[in-house]
């Protein structure tokens, strides 16, 4: 090798700044969705007989409710920790070409492992009852992924029809178990098991100012997850091939990959975090399971998951912002009459206006740097 | 009424002044409530209870608001969302909310709550639960069943196999072995084992579809009169009574008067056997408006009209003056305590 | 009609991908339009169709300048324009694309589909054409679908017909075809252009030349008077050789041995019939065929991305029949796949991280299973310096590099590694000249190392330049087999033999 392309590959390590549009698209187009959504929020109301003042107040309210103080803080990062944890696991398979429809399923097995083994082994210490607790969530739920990821891998039964069909089998199965003799709680007729052990419980942070506050030590799984996820995605040879097989299989199969154990191995991590998203809510939130513990939380996940962009920082910031609204929207019902449905509404709105950037851009102009058509050649 | 009916007088009472007084000034009292995962517009008992709320608003002149859960998830943080004051009483709404209205109790002892359709054992001094004698009414609805029905076959089913559904089913197989045990009869109850507590269930409070299918059910088995007991499930019940006409299915309605919440169906009710939440709410409000609030039990009977038998409106003609004079006897008996509803 | 480009000059960002171009086009005249990818024939003609606005220069059209706000008034002026990539919907007849967009409609909207039918069949009578109105497109050959895009542009009583890189998708025999419909369309008094980065090709057809290299018209030529070689130093700028300087032929032992070899199509249709083939280190031996004929099964196969049906492979004297695609690979099987943007790269990708697409688990990029980044952007940007792989950073994504250096890009990745053997599949399909040449000599390069190379091509041209043996395949089989060291080679018989006429 000579000089010349010594010096010339030396230039070619230097990093070009992230461009204008990268960034627009990044920051400023969902700035300005919420802003849109905010905007036809309000329209829905004046359209449902609220007066102008009443708005003002409910959207005073979506701050106060979720940023305005501390059991306000509490409760939105509450709210977004099963979030994140499920949708990180939506972002791998959505990076790697796959499209878990069954996070909702995953949930409701992992957090049902979680409780099980969280009201058994009485007398175990907190360090090693509550990651066993975890640990059992996480398993449960990869391997109810790993159903539709070998049946994907070994039939090619498409992952959306069988992860649709696992969790309808899941609210029937977790309705069983809970009407064991073992898991029922003792005394009850209706499905609810027995409640988790201190032991096994994820401790809350913040009882020392307030014992309502329910921010509880899952948010650091949660913080955890996310790093481990860029990590995985981004340094590991895993991730690599997660990614490869997702963004061109064909390429990824002339690489050598082998895209039905890749297959496999994606569902049951994507699985596994959402059965950590369910522990989160048993051990957590709960401390026992009822047939509606997962909440819809698994298919609000996949919207946090496209939010975010697939990427594990965009899911943490999407996670973070339907938590505020979850925690804001409950506000603006206390402290404005305003129906809870507003608050889907503008979430829907938030992702109607982030998936069409182009919409963004058209509505706000002058948000942009002028649009240049991208072109070769 | 009920056994705070001397402070309820007292309240009316300065509940009349403050509206009086200020009638500009915002009310100095406040009530919240949390619902279910049903909503506040169930026409079932959230909607029921937040009437008493309704009610007290306007005799009492107190403030309302109420919290919908979309998820039961959502139950200790509304309840949560409500606390620091803002609230004088927070009612919460269903037996699911049991534990998150405990949780939420203990760890703050100076807010009362009261609870719709759970009681705790023991008592938690700051929550007052409003528990109903459903089965009393429910055992009057059976015996009635038992006398009017002609295929000798009456049915029911249920929501959650949970308590406060059960109770109305055990009431009405209870009223109508009394029935066969008085009258020498032999009407058959389908849809509910007494002894080993299973039956028919829908699993949810909500599909009309099932309450069509399930009371389908039953009609197919013989049954002409059924008592729906899953809320809004029930309606669906109705649309077929209403399809196959009143002669061949009867429709026995539950926590309301469905006669008058629902007039599209109101021919096919037999009766409905009333839960009056909106009374006991009310009541509760007035006791902690009048600071004669205590932790406990409140319980709704026949006695004290918490529980009912609504009139048989257009079916009047179809109970015969015999079947009602035996049916306030039984009232009586139920009330003064000589005839057990417990089978 | 006449239509004159004056002073175009059209910019992305900082980009100048038309720089002044003046350009006059005539009826009656085919007008060859050269240069190498990225050179800005494609812009050119974008602005000519409305597609872009130009920033500065104006149209005119019969000596009046026109405004073209989009597509739509550039083909009501009477230019059309046939894409390289066809605009075809497979599942409709050749009538139905032809009226796509412009149905004939008689009342409340009825489709008239016979008056249809029958516009499509006086085209075809005017310029001989023979196109079916009635057969699906996608039951038609890729020569007859580029007819039906002719047809769809006459059917809008186009003046002007621009064709981008027409003759990328033919087989000889269609491009000797097409040029007949060309002449057949010039003489009737339209006006051509004729996009193409092929030297022979303008050098027959056109009847005036114009050259482009980054953005300008850097030459004109009379076809009659000027040679391949002068041409290609214009489009490229530089002198271009178009002899391949090898080694002399000095085969060791066989690398590759391949016994009967049987491989099925998903449809268990039979693609390789039981062909035996060996290829010894030091020698490039090319598999030459008109596509289809089985020759991408069989790269499948040794790439072991396919089952084998039957027969067995022998990689260096070891049984590689079953052995795993990454087995292969690391036995030093590198292979640059026949459709690089679908197999061979991933566009979304940075340069850098498809570089080490297929060795990023290999000791020199990851260790327990993490990848020492910083080690395969250097490891990148040193391979892409010794490849003359044009970029401005390794992290860019490789979807916005040229066809050529994406080419370059994929070469690179399967030659800078230790290899033994090579397996190329149309390593040059739809590439410049530059480019070519420089992937040309890597192949020579590797073989003149010691590596054995397998080289498929359906550009007879490259076989014949590359080749020290050549086999043709048909339906399947190896029907020929021509030793270029001992006679020289002769395109007639090997397309003959392509044709299938060799008993």
């Amino acid at each position: 090798m000579n000089e010349q392309t010594e010096s010339l590959s030396e230039k070619l390590l230097q990093r070009a700044a992230p461009g204008r549009v990268d960034f627009e698209d990044m920051v400023v187009v969902p700035v300005f969705a919420v802003i849109v959504a905010l905007i036809l929020g309000a329209v829905a109301m004046l359209a449902t007989n609220v007066d102008l003042a009443t708005i003002g107040r409910s959207y005073v309210a979506l701050v106060v409710g979720s940023v305005g103080s501390v059991n306000a803080i509490s409760e939105t990062l509450t709210a977004a920790t099963p979030l994140v944890l499920a949708s990180l696991g939506m972002a791998v398979g959505f990076r790697a070409g796959l499209f878990n429809i069954g996070a909702e399923g995953q949930l409701l097995i992992g957090g049902m492992a979680a409780v099980i083994v969280g009201f058994s082994f009485a007398g175990m210490p907190t360090y090693v009852h509550l990651p066993l607790a975890l640990i059992a969530g996480a398993v449960a739920g990869g391997l109810y992924a790993g159903i539709a990821g070998w049946l994907r891998a070994a039939t090619g039964a498409h992952e959306v029809i069988s992860t649709i069909m696992l969790n309808l089998m899941s609210y029937r199965l977790v309705d069983y178990i809970l009407r064991l003799p073992v898991v029922q709680r003792e005394g009850r007729a209706d499905p609810i098991s027995r409640s988790v052990l201190d032991s096994a419980e994820l401790p809350r942070l913040l009882e020392w100012i307030d014992p309502n506050l329910r921010l509880h030590s899952g948010l650091f799984v949660m913080l955890v997850a996310v790093f481990l996820v860029y990590w995985l995605l981004f340094k590991t040879t895993f991730g690599f091939e997660f990614r490869a097989s997702g963004a061109n299989p064909e390429a990824a199969r002339y690489a050598g990959m082998r895209s039905g154990l890749i297959i496999v191995i994606v569902m049951v991590f994507a699985g596994a975090m959402a059965g950590l998203a369910g522990a989160n809510q048993t051990l957590g939130v709960l401390g026992r399971a009822t047939p509606g513990f997962s909440a819809g939380i698994g298919f609000d996940a996949i919207a946090v998951a496209l939010l975010g962009r697939s990427h594990p920082v965009g899911v943490l910031m999407a996670g973070l912002l339907f938590g505020a609204l979850e925690a804001g929207g409950r506000q603006m019902q206390v402290d404005a009459g305003v129906s809870i449905d507003l608050i889907a509404i503008i979430q829907a709105l938030i992702i109607v206006f982030i998936a069409a950037p182009l919409l963004v851009r058209k509505i706000f102009p002058w948000g942009f740097q002028k649009e240049t058509r991208a072109g070769k050649e | 009424m009920l056994e705070l009916q001397k402070n309820k007088v007292l309240a009316l009472i300065s509940g009349v002044g403050i509206l009086l007084g200020s009638t500009v000034a915002a009310a100095d009292f406040t009530a919240c409530q949390v619902t279910d995962t049903g909503g506040i517009d169930d026409n079932s008992f959230n909607q029921t209870a937040w009437k008493g709320v309704l009610d007290a608003q306007e005799t009492l002149g107190i403030d309302g608001r109420f919290l919908e859960s979309q998820a039961e998830t959502d139950y200790e943080a509304n309840i949560v969302s409500l606390l620091g004051g803002q609230c004088d009483v927070i009612i919460t709404v269903g037996f699911l909310l049991g534990d998150a209205t405990q949780a939420a109790a203990e760890a703050n002892p100076d807010q009362k709550f009261s609870i719709v359709d759970y009681a705790y054992d023991p008592a938690i001094p700051n929550v007052l639960g409003q528990v109903y004698a459903t089965d009393e009414a429910a055992f009057m609805a059976g015996y009635l069943a038992a006398g009017v029905s002609e295929t000798g076959i009456v049915g029911t089913f249920g929501g959650i196999n949970i308590p406060p559904v059960t109770i109305f089913m055990d009431g009405f197989v209870h009223g109508v072995n009394y029935h066969n045990a008085e009258k020498g009869t032999n009407v058959a109850v389908l849809g509910w084992d007494v002894d080993s507590r299973e039956g028919l269930f829908t699993n949810n409070f909500d599909s009309l579809d099932d309450g069509r299918a399930y009371a389908q059910n039953l009609y197919d088995e013989g049954a002409d009169i059924v008592l729906p007991v899953a809320g809004p499930v029930g309606l669906g019940s109705a649309a077929l009574a209403d399809e196959l006409g009143v002669d061949k299915l009867k429709i026995i309605g539950v926590d309301a008067d469905l006669y008058l919440t629902d007039p599209a169906k109101q021919h096919v009710y037999l009766t409905s056997i009333t839960k009056r939440m909106d009374a006991t709410v009310l009541d509760v409000i007035e006791a902690a408006m009048s600071g004669t609030f205590e932790g406990g039990v409140l319980v709704g009977t026949l006695a004290n009209g918490g529980v009912d038998l609504a009139p048989f409106h257009d079916m009047e003609a179809m109970v015969s003056d015999e079947l009602k004079k035996e049916l306030d006897v039984i009232r009586q008996g139920i009330s003064d305590g000589s005839i057990s509803v417990g089978g | 009609m006449e239509v004159e480009l004056r002073n175009i000059t059209k910019r992305f960002g900082e980009v100048v991908a038309n720089d002044d171009v003046n350009l006059t086009i005539r009826a009656g005249e085919v007008l060859g339009l050269l240069g190498e990818n990225g050179a800005g024939k494609s812009t050119l003609m974008n602005v000519l169709s409305g597609l872009y606005t130009a920033d500065e220069g104006e149209i005119l059209i019969n000596g009046k300048p026109v405004d073209f706000k989009g597509p739509g008034d550039s083909i009501s002026a009477g230019i059309g324009m046939v894409h390289q990539h066809f605009m075809l919907i497979p599942v409709f007849t050749v009538a139905e694309n032809v009226i796509l967009g412009v149905e004939p409609t008689g009342k409340i909207d009825y489709l008239d589909l016979k008056k249809a039918r029958l516009q499509v069949r006086e085209i075809n009578q005017k310029y001989g054409l023979e196109v079916d109105p009635d057969e699906l497109i996608e039951n038609l050959p890729v020569g007859i679908q580029q007819r039906v895009e002719i047809i769809k542009v006459l059917f809008r009583s186009a003046d002007v017909i621009i064709f981008d890189e027409p003759t990328a998708v033919l087989t000889p025999q269609e491009v000797t075809e097409f040029f007949e419909i060309v002449k057949s369309l010039r003489d009737t008094g339209k006006a051509i252009v004729f996009i193409t980065h092929k030297l022979h090709e303008i050098l027959d057809i056109s009847d005036r030349i114009s050259v482009l290299r980054r953005g300008q018209i850097v030459g004109e030529g009379d076809p009659q008077t000027t040679t391949q070689t002068e041409l290609a130093e214009m489009m490229v700028g530089r002198p271009v050789s178009f002899n391949v300087d090898k080694e002399p032929y000095a085969p060791a032992d066989v690398l590759l041995d391949i016994e009967d070899l049987t491989v099925l199509r998903e449809n268990d249709d039979v693609a390789v019939d039981g062909i035996n083939l060996k290829v010894h280190s030091g020698e490039i031996v090319g598999v030459a065929g008109v596509q289809g004929n089985g020759q991408s099964s069989l790269i499948e196969a040794l790439t072991g991305l396919t089952r084998v049906a039957g027969g067995t492979v022998k990689f260096n004297g070891q049984n590689i029949t079953h052995a795993s695609t990454r087995a292969r690979h690391r036995m030093g099987i590198a292979h640059i796949p026949e459709d690089r943007q679908r197999m061979g790269m991933i566009a979304d990708f940075s340069i850098a991280e498809n570089m080490v697409l297929d060795t990023y688990y290999d000791d020199r990029f990851s260790k327990h299973r993490v990848i020492n980044w910083p080690k395969a952007y250097k490891n990148s940007a040193r391979v892409a310096a010794d490849y003359d792989v044009r970029m401005t950073s390794v992290h860019d994504a490789a979807g916005n590099l040229s066809g050529g250096n994406q080419q370059k890009m994929v070469v690179a990745r399967e030659l800078s590694r230790e290899t033994m053997f090579l397996i190329a599949a149309q390593p040059t399909r739809g590439l410049d000249v530059g480019s070519i040449e420089y992937i040309h000599s890597r192949i020579i390069n590797a073989r003149d190392e010691g590596d054995g190379v397998l080289f498929v091509s359906s550009e007879l041209d490259e076989i014949m330049a590359l080749s020290d043996r050549v086999v043709v395949m048909f339906e399947g089989r190896i029907v020929a087999e021509f030793d270029a060291t001992t006679h020289p080679l002769d395109k007639n018989t090997i397309g003959l033999a392509m044709a299938g006429a060799v008993a």
